[in-house]
């Protein structure tokens, strides 16, 4: 019984010169949190991390803000703060991991391995300083003892790291001006990738009319999972016909700088990784106020015996990740995921939509590639050309 | 989904390791590994496999294992 290839497929069609045709499959198992249905909650929200462990934070948290409001529970506002430090520091390292481990490749480059080993570690340890007992995504609340000394100490070494990411660009209100210098000059991966796209031209490269998701998911969200017998939506989700796109983009849209290099380049690659970096600086900065304010709560047995509906959301590093649970009697009747990555790379979605009708050429694949890496799929992303000229 | 499929070392050699995940081997990198692997450990690997990300104690591979396979006999995949 093989495992099946979970990643996503894309084979570019080439007609006169362009991409006339972009097929997108996907072998993610969308269908699989199905087979939650039977189980408890507790049960439920300690098998989600291992199942998700790539960005198992912020699956658990979506787990467990649904399982809450299935059984009528509400988190503290400690355990809020808590929770929502977790998951920064898990979409940073997710960021950090994705431009120190994968961006080198972009620019064929090889990645310095040593740079990325703290990663990974780093959202366990935040984990062991809110959390002893490791009850961090516990329905109702974990019992959260905060060891000040080492959140304090991670803050610095997060604070380090984005240093180390962005070089000696530290101001980023400062607009477009400086921006541009700091890649035009900066020696870290982020600014010599952003200074070959510009060489290139490619800045608007992929740039599409753009239909941003709103930070709260779209509005029929709870509707369209309850009637979703067939797990189509969960597959290919829209809204009014529409694939939306969840990004740092569509989060930070409204950034000045990610505004003035849109009114330039549109949605194009530019933009894109420039949101990238936007996110991680807007989370560094999210980290550091919150620090101040973690504070101990015990633990307080929430009942979870009730009968309900539970919609999660969070904003995971690659766009808004959403649960939803029927719960009767205490038991999960049924279980929903519907993560970003069926958004932004929905047959018609960012990138289809942004790789269509792109010139053909013997760099076709690359810019895919480098489309493909600023949308950032949590899967492999294989990409063929098929030319028909 | 991204889900994480627990992979079983059954060889290392010079920070790579031959992995078995449902009688599929492959080949991954060991270099991002914080905890100290054998043979017989269980790993899960990282986007397109190609490092293994995290060393996963056996009785959560084992749970982890026993929910895919059950996927996979339901058809959801």
């Amino acid at each position: 019984m093989a495992f099946p290839d979970t990643g996503i497929s894309v084979s570019l069609e080439v007609r006169q010169g362009q991409v006339a045709h972009v097929a997108m499959r996907s072998g993610r198992l969308v269908q699989a949190s199905r087979l939650l249905a039977g189980r408890g909650p507790n049960q439920v929200i300690a098998l989600l991390p291992t199942l998700f462990a790539l960005c198992g934070t912020a699956q658990a948290l979506a787990g467990a803000a649904a399982l809450e409001q299935a059984a009528g529970l509400s988190a503290t506002a400690s355990q809020r703060m808590a929770r929502r430090y977790l998951l920064l520091v898990e979409c940073l390292s997710e960021h950090a991991q994705s431009i120190l481990r994968d961006w080198p490749a972009l620019l064929d480059e090889t990645p310095r391995l040593e740079a990325v080993k703290p990663l990974r570690p780093m959202v366990g340890a935040a984990k062991r300083a809110l959390y002893p007992d490791g009850d961090w995504a516990r329905p109702g609340g974990g019992r959260l003892v905060v060891d000040h000394g080492a959140v304090l100490e991670q803050s610095r070494l997060l604070a380090d790291l984005v240093a180390r990411l962005f070089g000696d660009l530290d101001d980023w209100d400062d607009g477009l001006d400086d921006f541009r210098r700091w890649f035009a000059q900066g020696d870290c991966v982020a600014a010599r990738l952003l200074r070959r796209i510009e060489a290139e031209g490619l800045g608007g490269f992929g740039a599409t009319p753009v239909h941003f998701m709103s930070a709260t998911g779209p509005r029929d969200l709870a509707e369209r999972l309850e009637d979703d017998q067939s797990g189509d939506y969960v597959a290919r989700p829209d809204h009014g016909g529409i694939a939306l796109e969840t990004t740092p983009l569509s989060r930070h849209h409204g950034h000045p700088l990610v505004n003035a290099l849109m009114a330039e380049h549109g949605s194009g690659l530019l933009p894109r990784f420039a949101a990238r970096l936007v996110d991680v600086a807007a989370a560094l900065r999210e980290v550091e106020e919150l620090v101040q304010d973690l504070c101990d709560e015990p633990f307080i047995p929430g009942v979870m015996d009730g009968t309900g509906v539970g919609l999660g959301m969070v904003d995971a590093a690659r766009g808004l990740l959403a649960h939803r649970v029927e719960l009767q009697e205490g038991v999960v009747r049924r279980y929903q995921i519907l993560a970003p990555t069926e958004w932004n790379f929905h047959p018609d979605g960012a990138f289809a939509q942004g790789i269509r009708g792109a010139a053909a050429g013997p760099d076709l694949v690359r810019r895919a590639r480098l489309l493909a890496a600023a949308l950032d799929p949590c899967v492999a992303c294989t990409i063929e050309v098929h030319d028909h000229a | 989904m991204c889900m994480a499929v627990p992979s079983r070392i059954v060889s290392m050699a010079n920070g790579m390791a031959t992995v078995e995940a449902f009688g599929t081997t492959r080949t991954t990198s060991l270099m991002l590994l914080e905890d100290e692997v054998a043979v017989g450990d269980y790993v899960i690997l990282g986007v397109g496999g190609n490092f293994a990300a995290e060393k996963l104690a056996p009785e959560l591979a084992a749970e982890a294992l026993a929910y895919l396979a059950e996927v996979l006999d339901s058809g959801q995949a």
